[in-house]
């Protein structure tokens, strides 16, 4: 303990560094602004602005980008709440009864409510993060192929099982992205693999361009500028500060949140969409009031915001730990890393002490400074909002461009990411989530790795995967996940994944 | 039978599946104890085949294809159409030459905006954009002929 806070003191020294303070401020404002604008959310912003941390070192890159992941959450919230859009999907369940606090005239108690819920819910993740993540990494040091395997089969399967559309659905999109990132030369044998004779294909599809198509050309494509909505209630600032009772009500939520998002955050798949709409279930079973409900309860506001910011944070713990994006956007953000020379993983802690304390220690930082920034520029934000679709959407795709293209300077990737966009609107034509198809994209290289070295290991015995404790009990958790969910499937029980899709659905009529 | 989205849906990824089989026949699939590089993809393929024929056989609990809103296709064809062509330029004419155009083709053709304030709209922002990312952010971007 005593040394994790040396290390964490010493984090505090890089992370209080003038230029880092900047890039976390930078970081914070921009993902606020990603979280606001509807049409643009956390994953493609990030993809958008990784070139722009070409010029940084790893340090300042994890800082700014990680700013920008934690301020969307924060973001999302001032559009669901003062619009009833949410600025992304995790914000879908603050819309209901953030709304309808605003159309009472509760629009600056709401916001301020979503604002220190989400302060708190990030750093309370932050400080388990500082706790958990190093002794996790000495743990995972023992993690073999096997054992790679095991966890990311277990990781598809929990995906596929949270995930809010259908299982099979779930399933076929983690097919596809799988299939996507098998693409390029095989690197145990030197083949090469679906790439058409083009020399760009070998290194295989990049993240960026396909997360940058499905989520931010995609939903351009499928958001024709007249129907955006601009229905804008503008909060007085004299009325940002909640009542008493308010605060009495938002305070049980909040921690409940806090716990809840954290855990689901750890765990594979789109955690923090996930998150919000389990609090949003759980305040509303334990509340004494549930018709209160969906008409400006303050809980159905302080719950939601605060677990997404939580779980947002608790994804960083296998991230930082074993080295395994638990959802597209700490893919991306390993991608970041990787560019900058540092391999994300268990030895993470010990060989760039520097980045991984100097981001726990910014976490601090940048979930503060999102709390100072938010609530007063919320004045801004609404004007932001105010900017007509037709001028904004031209300049995302811009920047769309641009992102992708500094990436790698290859016009190959520009046209992956124009695909992408078509099979993006084409999916969501269709009612697929494209979240999977990125995971799948991200962990095939590692899964199929680690699955062939198991065979070789074992001389092809399969068994390799139960003789060995870590193992077999990541197994017997994905083969009970299965249980349970070929269970929901058999007797066609509407749970709460069911529900969660029907809100989803009720919230995009709307 | 009423044709239903995720028919549609379930035949396109057996289709996908199938293709990808038939381009992987080259592919050595290996042994369990040494499995080559067709080995995996193989296995994710016939799941989709799977996976996409048991979302047609359910497909009872999707909404009629018929019910598919296509009200967007337009916008969409079109914003699709003019950003290939800036793609297809950009990398000849550059990053500003090809963005001003972009964004003035998209207001013009897409958001029927007049040509003046399009115009105005589409060299402010890039310009803004050009100076942020090379003089502040110390980002290059793409020259055209010109240099820039």
């Amino acid at each position: 303990m005593e040394s994790t806070l040396l290390s964490l003191a010493h984090g505090f020294s890089v992370a209080l560094a003038p230029a880092n303070v900047w890039y976390a401020f930078l970081g914070c404002l921009v993902g606020t602004l990603v979280g606001v604008l509807p049409g643009i959310g956390p994953l493609a912003g990030i993809s958008i602005l990784l070139p722009v941390t070409f010029g940084l070192n790893a340090t300042q890159a994890i800082i700014m980008l990680a700013g920008i992941y934690y301020g969307s959450q924060y973001g999302g919230s001032t559009t669901s709440i003062l619009m009833r859009i949410p600025g992304e999907a995790s914000s879908v369940m603050t819309c209901i009864d953030g709304y309808a606090m605003a159309k009472k005239g509760r629009a600056g108690a709401a916001l301020c409510i979503a604002a220190v819920g989400s302060w708190i819910g990030g750093t309370f993740g932050v400080l388990v993060l500082t706790v958990v993540a190093p002794p996790l990494a000495t743990i995972a040091l023992r993690f073999g192929p096997p054992e790679y395997t095991a966890l990311l089969v277990l990781g598809l399967i929990f995906l596929a099982y949270m995930s809010s559309s259908s299982l099979i659905r779930t399933l076929l999109m983690a097919c596809l992205g799988l299939l996507l990132g098998m693409i390029g030369i095989d690197n145990m044998t030197g083949h090469f693999r679906y790439s058409f004779d083009l020399a760009e294909l070998g290194d295989g599809i990049g993240i960026v361009p396909v997360a940058v198509g499905l989520f931010g050309l995609g939903e351009i494509l499928s958001t024709p500028s007249a129907s955006a909505v601009k229905d804008i209630i503008s909060p007085r600032m004299r009325d940002l500060l909640p009542t008493r009772t308010e605060w009495k009500q938002a305070s049980m939520p909040i921690a409940r949140g806090t716990l809840l998002g954290f855990i689901i955050g750890i765990i594979p798949g789109s955690a923090h969409i996930i998150s919000s709409f389990l609090s949003y279930a759980v305040e509303r079973r334990v509340s004494k009031h549930p018709e209160e409900f969906g008409k400006g309860a303050v809980a159905g506001v302080a719950g939601p915001e605060t677990a997404n910011n939580a779980a947002s944070t608790g994804a960083f713990v296998p991230l930082l730990a074993l080295g395994i994006p638990t959802s597209p956007i700490t893919a991306v953000l390993i991608g970041a890393l990787m560019i900058h020379g540092v391999s994300v993983g268990p030895t993470l802690v010990n060989d760039h002490p520097d980045v991984f304390w100097g981001f726990v220690a910014s976490m601090y930082v940048g979930n503060l400074m999102l709390l100072v920034l938010n609530l007063p520029l919320v004045g801004l934000f609404v004007t932001v909002l105010r900017i007509p679709y037709a001028y904004l959407y031209p300049l995302i795709i811009m920047f769309c461009i641009i992102g992708v293209y500094e990436v790698n300077n290859s016009i190959v990737d520009v046209w992956i990411m124009l695909i992408m966009g078509v099979v993006g609107y084409a999916l969501r034509k269709f009612d697929f989530d494209p979240a999977p198809l990125v995971l799948g994209l991200v962990i095939a290289p590692i899964l199929e790795q680690s699955l062939r070295q198991s065979l070789i290991m074992s001389n092809g015995n399969y068994l390799i995967f139960f003789s060995r404790p870590i193992s077999l009990s990541l197994m017997i958790f994905s083969i009970g996940l299965l249980v349970l969910a070929a269970y929901s499937f058999i007797l066609k029980r509407a749970d709460w994944r069911t529900k969660l899709a029907e809100v989803e659905a009720g919230e995009t009529e709307t | 039978m009423t044709l239903r989205a995720d028919h549609v849906a379930g035949a396109f990824f057996v289709g996908f599946g199938l293709l990808v089989l038939a381009l992987s026949t080259d592919l050595p699939t290996g042994s369990l104890s040494l499995p080559g590089s067709g080995f995996l993809p193989k296995i994710v393929a016939f799941l989709t085949i799977f996976f996409g024929a048991v979302l047609a056989l359910r497909a009872g609990e999707s909404r009629p294809f018929a019910a598919v809103s296509w009200d967007d296709v337009k916008h969409a064809a079109m914003v699709i159409g003019i950003t290939a062509a800036a793609v297809a330029l950009f990398e000849k004419l550059g990053f500003l030459t090809t963005n001003i155009l972009l964004i003035f083709a998209l207001l013009v053709a897409i958001e029927r905006r007049r040509l003046l304030p399009a115009a105005a709209f589409s060299i402010g922002v890039v310009a803004v954009t050009y100076v942020l990312f090379v003089y502040v952010l110390k980002t290059p971007l793409q020259t055209g002929p010109l240099g820039f």
